[in-house]
């Protein structure tokens, strides 16, 4: 049947704004973080208007209210990741979500003489919390280098790495190089030859991919999965890390304080058993009400079709801009997996110029080392700049950006 | 218009004629060919480093041979290199003193502001307290 765009631009106001000299907004920094639909914006509104209050501990109605409202949230958003809800806790976002792996499991389950496997492709957030835990504990790191000719994973180089290693970390999908990792086999053979045969433990970064493609915590079979609902048209602050239950019993809490306790004595705290564990204080309540309406919003489309229109934009945009003199694309949008980011250079046109000579037209693009430095270096670059497709956006858009661009390579270039 | 030094003046009257934001950031990137004293990428430092810019940007104060104020620099982002280029012609050799009671208001009469993200502006706008206060203490040191 196909994506009905009218109906889908329809329900995010900012899209009808327009920017400098009048001119349409054209929003294309979607894998930084995605325009939220007015469902989320009402949804959000309506909680602050109606039913604001604290969670879980006061008896009053609109106690009552926020806390049955907030757990609902848990239970559909970890429904839509095919998860029971005592399998999500909700975290600021992926960076926490990683982190909470690295100080709540790996400090509690990992010394010395263990090894981390991650990638040259991961976002800062999935390389910083290692070496910080590297350093502390002496756990040695390995990273999967990208092969330069077809920026994809060297995947031999994985299935020796991995053999003796505890913890595996990879991004799902890459926010520079649109790639989509087979991380069906990237957890296959961490559980069968991982840590000598017995089998390792599996985090995925998977806060590119969920605005992409209908992921299922339980089939994946990872032991970590982790978040941004920001990024999945929700708001900004709030994020999600599943857990296996019997792995989050061998967690330590990361932050403590109110809400995560179940008692309190001046010798000593006993803590809450599953996600509230790991939630102290005064939870993200309307950021939960917000992304339980972006899972609700987003449930209304077929996923399937979103990730074809996407990575159709994205391989269509990027075959254009390569036939622009001077244009280099960093990417793979020739492979069917591909998500909807396009990074690219001019040989003469720096990115950032580039983004301001852009951002004129009314385009939205970003730009820099997209939080993955590493990446930067295996590709020979200091930064790129980027586009990133999402639903809402249309051919019409893609070709309208194709035009200025080549317009502005040719006055600066 | 304030009594701007002659230069910058001109600057000044130059982005004031442009028709929008595109005549703008070429006639930036114009002026990213005309720095006078470019610092060549070999002498790119820690040191001179213009910190919070997204871009490679380098700046040095240097005094002439006849006292005068000069701005070494150079980015690897015209639009940068431009700004630099600006402020190098404004004030080349102005005294330290004029230098360091230069206003920063040229920036919104040349309507370059409305141009860049509040994040570029106020990194140009950083560069150029930085240059008036090593303006001030080689007044001082004088």
């Amino acid at each position: 049947m196909g994506l009905d765009l009218e109906a889908i631009r329809a329900d995010f106001p900012i899209l009808s704004r327009t920017m400098d000299g009048g001119r349409p907004l054209v929003y294309l920094d979607n894998a930084a973080t995605t325009q939220k639909p007015k469902q989320v914006i009402e949804a959000m509104n309506s909680y602050y208007e109606n039913t604001n209050s604290n969670v879980h501990r006061a008896v009053h109605t609109l106690a009552g209210e926020a806390t049955e409202g907030y757990e609902n949230a848990r239970t559909e958003i970890a429904a839509y990741f095919g998860s029971p809800r005592d399998h999500l806790i909700f975290t600021s976002g992926t960076t926490e979500a990683i982190n909470l792996v690295a100080y709540g499991w790996a400090r509690a389950n990992l010394s010395k003489g263990d090894v981390i496997v991650t990638t040259e492709m991961e976002h800062h957030a999935d390389i910083v919390p290692w070496q910080i835990l590297s350093k502390e504990r002496g756990i040695e790191i390995r990273y999967i280098p990208l092969e330069r000719d077809t920026l994809t994973l060297d995947m031999d180089a994985f299935e020796i790495a991995v053999k003796d290693a505890s913890l595996i970390c990879v991004v799902h999908t890459s926010n520079v190089l649109g790639v989509r990792n087979d991380v069906e086999r990237i957890i296959q053979l961490s559980k069968t030859k991982g840590n000598r045969g017995n089998g390792a433990f599996v985090m995925i970064d998977a806060a590119q991919a969920a605005p992409h493609e209908r992921i299922n915590f339980i089939e994946l079979g990872c032991d970590f999965l982790a978040l941004s609902s920001h990024k999945m048209g929700g708001p900004t602050g709030i994020g999600g890390l599943f857990v296996k239950p019997e792995i989050m019993e061998t967690m330590d809490p990361f932050i403590s304080g109110g809400d995560m306790i179940e008692t309190v004595t001046l010798e000593g705290s006993t803590f809450q058993k599953g996600p509230p564990k790991f939630e102290a204080g005064t939870p993200r309540i309307a950021e939960a009400f917000g992304w339980h309406a972006a899972i609700k919003w987003l449930s209304t489309h077929n996923m399937e079709e979103v990730h074809e229109h996407v990575s159709n934009l994205a391989r269509h945009t990027a075959e254009q801009m390569s036939k622009i003199s001077g244009i280099k694309i960093y990417g793979r949008h020739d492979l069917e997996n591909c998500s909807g980011v396009v990074s690219f250079l001019h040989e003469k046109i720096h990115a950032e110029d580039l983004a301001h000579l852009l951002d004129s037209g009314g385009f939205a693009v970003r730009t820099g080392h997209h939080c993955a430095q590493p990446l930067m270096e295996a590709l020979g670059v200091s930064s790129t700049a980027r586009i990133s497709f999402w639903l809402y956006n249309t051919q019409e858009e893609a070709n309208a950006f194709v035009e200025h661009l080549e317009s502005i390579v040719e006055r600066f270039g | 218009m304030t009594n701007w030094p002659l230069p910058l003046k001109k600057i000044i009257a130059e982005f004031q004629d442009c028709f929008d934001r595109m005549e703008r950031y070429e006639l930036l990137f114009d002026y990213a060919n005309k720095l006078p004293h470019e610092l060549q990428s070999k002498d790119w430092t820690e040191e001179n480093r213009v910190k919070g810019c997204q871009s490679k940007a380098h700046v040095e104060c240097m005094i002439d041979e006849n006292g005068g104020f000069q701005i070494h620099g150079a980015a690897d982002a015209n639009l940068v290199q431009g700004l630099i280029a600006i402020l190098a012609i404004g004030v080349d050799g102005m005294p330290p003193s004029e230098v360091a009671s230069l206003s920063p208001k040229f920036v919104d009469e040349m309507d370059v502001k409305a141009s860049l993200t509040p994040s570029r502006a106020n990194g140009f706008l950083n560069m150029f307290e930085m240059i008036r206060n090593t303006a001030a203490d080689m007044e001082t040191e004088a």
